[in-house]
């Protein structure tokens, strides 16, 4: 009982020092960005015929409500060296009508091999019109978003590729951001870069552009602008400049196209596709002793329709949960694994732990407080005093993620808008928080009795805001 | 997004527990460190006199535990509420300051302009303006504003006026203080120094600038780069002769954008192809595809054989872009032992440089290569050279072959929607 209860004590202490140092080192990490970024003039790459040539891959499936705008965004990025590969993944609306149709397309004999596994590709198609000749549209038999991918790695033919959700908004100068590391790696390879995805609900959108943004009217949206805050703006920053970043959001990602396909592409055998793919090339290239970095860039790249309802969030959380499992089994050999240096000593731990027991942990904890409170054992003044140790400190430290997002890219430019999202951060912890810890709870429980279904995304669609 | 930063997931559910188990440890007492009530309270009884004891005692009366535990809570319970009202308040002032200060900027910035332009434009209030802008030269924030607008005008403005600026500048005493960003220790004045400093034309701080050239910050290093194009008077890229560091595909863009906009004189870039530094290299062999220089064959030629795969794959490049018909043969031969990243470069330039000579090696590589990318292109150099080629594909289409699908290759490169 004794190394039982100090355990605990030192492990808590322990957890919080971490928070505290990964907001310290995150605070650190974006100043030295932004100030190094005040210097930086984008537009001197956005015309220059020496830019590399890149390739947008956009996996859609049943997105006929916006894929005509999302396509005219993809082909309207401040980049003048890319291609736009839209996958059509056996979609059972009229996607594919509707994409024939706005861009005038017609199937052409295109030329390519299976080099990454996928199903059938049905056909190639490209426009008739010249004005979209950097749009290529495939149709192939339904293989999910991987699947998709794989596809578009197989039909694409730039060294540098860009995933993308088709149904997400990408700011026009997405594209110059996420080349930069790239276009600036001298001794190491650049071989991934990821950037901070936002929240579309709510916002004003027309013609696949973000016209006005505004904060989520509704409180569960609006909570997981929150949770993305503290996420990009804190978490993933710090684990940048650590290098032990493990996830380079399937939303928008670049991508060495040679690496990736080396390391065999996205994985279909699971749903954590993006996280699978980004341990795995890093695992690739730290076995062939290739130095090489995986690159975070903190500026807001992409907008997103986040799930509104709860029934759509626990489908999405359960995925998740599903695919952080099925990587961290299928990547199990870096644990603790001194040969993959930060990302086998911290990177992996850190998921293993805090990513992924954590709501398990939680959850015991739940029950182990119901059983007391039935029993009547429990010392209420002293749960009280936790609890509020607990509660005011994770409120302080998704304010300190609400003044980074403040000081740094000031998107809410209303102040009631900061002043809701404040008001968020101390309603999220009771109410929005205990919902997620059960959905990822029935996620280990759908992993553990192998319903592994992807899961639909409903969503409303931009224009229905 | 997966990671979600569950701060409080794991600390209540472990809290949750500790909890849990202090209260069952409460009624087994003096076996934890944390649950020393009992130890406590006799210690506490017998200093009863002491503050810290009184204060001590009544934790263990209020939560039968550890006075020391009940303390750091407390403690990090005040801290987070202190922490959360003063980010408050820092989120709210800063909102404030940064409305203000829009507002201020912009008016400042319509009044200097005004000045700007009554001092540049108008010759019977140059005086009197000039006096205005001395008065207003008196703090460094707005003199830092006045430089950002000359630099502003400088940029937009051409011939004559632009001497009348830089004229100005020195009058105000504004160099000094970009002479002073320069010499500082931080990074980021020097940036700011060294760009005033350039657009000035102010040449005071080369050496600093030149020390530059090879710091370890990119940006202070990329910088000092463009103000040595900037401030040079014959050949731009002199520096790239002093230059260690490699020079990133970033900073190349940049200097070439840098030489269009500014139409500045184009060196013979073949002078830097046996540079030690190989990404100065591939910079001059860039710049000799885009300004087509000629007279470069023979050093070319050379650099096929240069041990750097890059280096090489921008020679092929190279050749195929300023249509180098003498380098066709020797990279036929260099095709067999080159990467695939190079043998793609190889056959490209064959496409730019048709050359009927070369359709057996073409057709060679079409029958012996197993990647896609490479066969399409060997094609298309084939297509390219007009009569003799294409007639070799029709006929390759019709023929029946056991071991490659010609069909499928030549459709697509004949189709001309594919771009």
């Amino acid at each position: 009982m004794f190394f039982v209860l100090n355990a605990v004590f030192i492990i808590t202490a322990l957890i919080f020092t971490t928070y505290l140092i990964l907001t310290v080192f995150s605070a650190v990490t974006l100043r030295k960005y932004l100030r190094k970024n005040s210097y930086v003039d984008y537009n001197s790459i956005v015309a220059s015929p020496l830019a590399p040539s890149l390739s947008v891959i956009a996996p859609a499936y049943n997105e006929s409500e916006t894929i005509i705008d999302n396509i005219r965004t993809l082909l309207s990025l401040y980049y003048n060296n890319y291609e736009v590969v839209v996958i059509n993944d056996g979609s059972k609306d009229d996607s594919l009508e509707k994409i024939i149709e706005a861009y005038e397309l017609e199937k052409v004999n295109y030329y390519f091999d299976y080099r990454l596994p996928c199903k059938r590709i049905r056909g190639v198609y490209k426009s008739r019109n010249r004005s979209f000749k950097k749009l290529t549209v495939i149709d192939k038999s339904n293989g999910g978003k991987a699947d998709s991918l794989n596809a578009g790695l197989n039909v694409c033919r730039n060294d540098l590729v860009v995933s993308i959700d088709a149904d997400s908004i990408m700011e026009p100068d997405a594209l110059l951001k996420l080349v930069k590391p790239f276009m600036e790696a001298k001794e190491k390879r650049v071989i991934g870069a990821g950037g901070v995805i936002r929240i579309a609900n709510s916002c004003e959108i027309s013609e696949g552009h973000i016209q006005r943004i505004n904060l989520p009217k509704k409180f569960l949206p609006r909570a997981q602008v929150m949770e993305y805050t503290r996420a990009f703006l804190m978490g993933r920053m710090a684990w940048s400049e650590l290098d032990g970043l493990l996830l380079i959001s399937g939303a928008l990602g670049m991508f060495d196209r040679e690496i990736v396909i080396k390391a065999g592409g996205y994985s279909t055998e699971t749903v954590g596709e993006d996280m699978e793919l980004v341990v795995r090339i890093r695992r690739y290239m730290t076995e062939n002793s290739l130095d090489y970095d995986v690159v975070y860039i903190p500026d807001p790249l992409c907008w997103t329709e986040v799930p509104s309802t709860v029934k759509v969030l626990a489908r999405q959380r359960s995925r998740w949960t599903r695919g952080t499992m099925e990587t961290l089994a299928k990547h199990r050999k870096l644990f603790f694994n001194r040969k993959y240096g930060k990302l086998g000593i911290l990177g992996y731990p850190y998921w293993l732990a805090f990513e992924y027991l954590a709501p398990i942990v939680e959850f015991l904890g739940l029950c182990w407080f119901t059983f007391l409170v039935i029993t009547g054992r429990l010392n209420w003044p002293f749960f009280l005093l936790l609890l509020g140790f607990v509660y005011f400190f994770a409120v302080s430290l998704s304010i300190w993620s609400v003044l980074f997002e403040e000081i740094t890219f000031h998107k809410y430019e209303r102040r009631r808008d900061v002043l809701r999202l404040v008001g968020t951060a101390f309603l999220e912890p009771i109410f929005y928080h205990p919902m997620v810890m059960l959905m990822t709870i029935k996620g280990n429980i759908d992993k553990i009795f192998n319903r592994n279904k992807w899961g639909k995304m409903e969503r409303k669609g931009f224009g229905k805001n | 997004m997966r990671e979600k930063l569950t701060y409080r997931g794991l600390v209540l559910g472990l809290l949750l527990t500790a909890l849990g188990a202090l209260e069952m440890q409460a009624q087994e007492p003096g076996d934890s460190l944390l649950s020393d009530s009992i130890e406590n309270v006799s210690q506490a009884e017998q200093d009863a006199d002491s503050g810290l004891s009184q204060y001590a005692q009544s934790l263990i009366k209020r939560f039968d535990k550890s006075p020391l535990l009940v303390t750091i809570l407390y403690i990090v319970i005040l801290y987070s509420i202190v922490t959360m009202i003063t980010l408050l308040i820092i989120i709210l002032l800063n909102r404030r300051r940064l409305e203000r200060e829009e507002k201020l900027m912009d008016f400042l910035l319509e009044k200097y302009q005004n000045l700007l332009m009554n001092y540049l434009f108008e010759e019977d209030r140059k005086e009197e303006a000039f006096k205005e802008l001395e008065e207003v030269a008196n703090s460094r924030i707005n003199r830092q504003i006045l430089i950002d607008q000359m630099i502003d005008l400088s940029v937009n403005l051409k011939g004559d006026i632009k001497e009348v600026i830089q004229d100005l500048y020195i009058r105000l005493g504004l160099k000094r203080d970009s002479l002073e960003k320069a010499y500082s220790r931080k990074w980021h004045q020097n940036v700011k120094g060294f760009r005033e400093l350039a657009y000035m034309n102010i040449r005071d701080a080369n050496e600093q600038i030149i020390l530059s050239l090879n710091s370890k910050n990119s940006i202070l290093r990329m910088e000092a780069q463009i103000a040595m194009v900037r401030l040079s008077d014959g050949n731009p890229y002199e520096f790239l002769d002093l230059l260690e560091k490699p020079l990133s595909l970033w900073e190349q863009v940049t200097l070439h954008e840098l030489q269009i906009q500014h139409n500045l004189k184009v060196p013979d870039f073949k002078q830097w192809f046996g540079s030690e530094n190989v990404s100065v290299i591939l910079f001059a062999l860039e710049m000799v595809a885009w300004y087509k220089q000629r007279g470069v064959g023979k050093e070319i030629l050379d650099l096929f054989d240069h041990e750097d795969e890059l280096v090489r794959n921008k020679s092929y490049k190279v050749c195929g872009e300023i249509g180098l018909k003498m380098a066709l043969s020797s990279m036929s031969k260099k095709y067999p032992e080159e990467s695939f990243r190079n043998k793609l470069e190889i056959l490209t330039a064959f496409t730019k440089v048709p050359d009927e000579k070369y359709l057996k090696f073409l057709k060679n590589v079409l029958d012996t290569e197993e990647d896609v990318q490479l066969q399409i292109e060997a094609t298309k150099a084939m297509e390219n050279t007009d009569e003799p080629g294409i007639s070799m594909l029709i006929k390759l289409m019709k023929s029946k072959s056991e071991y490659k699908n010609y069909q499928i290759i030549i459709r697509h490169v004949l189709d001309g929607r594919i771009y």
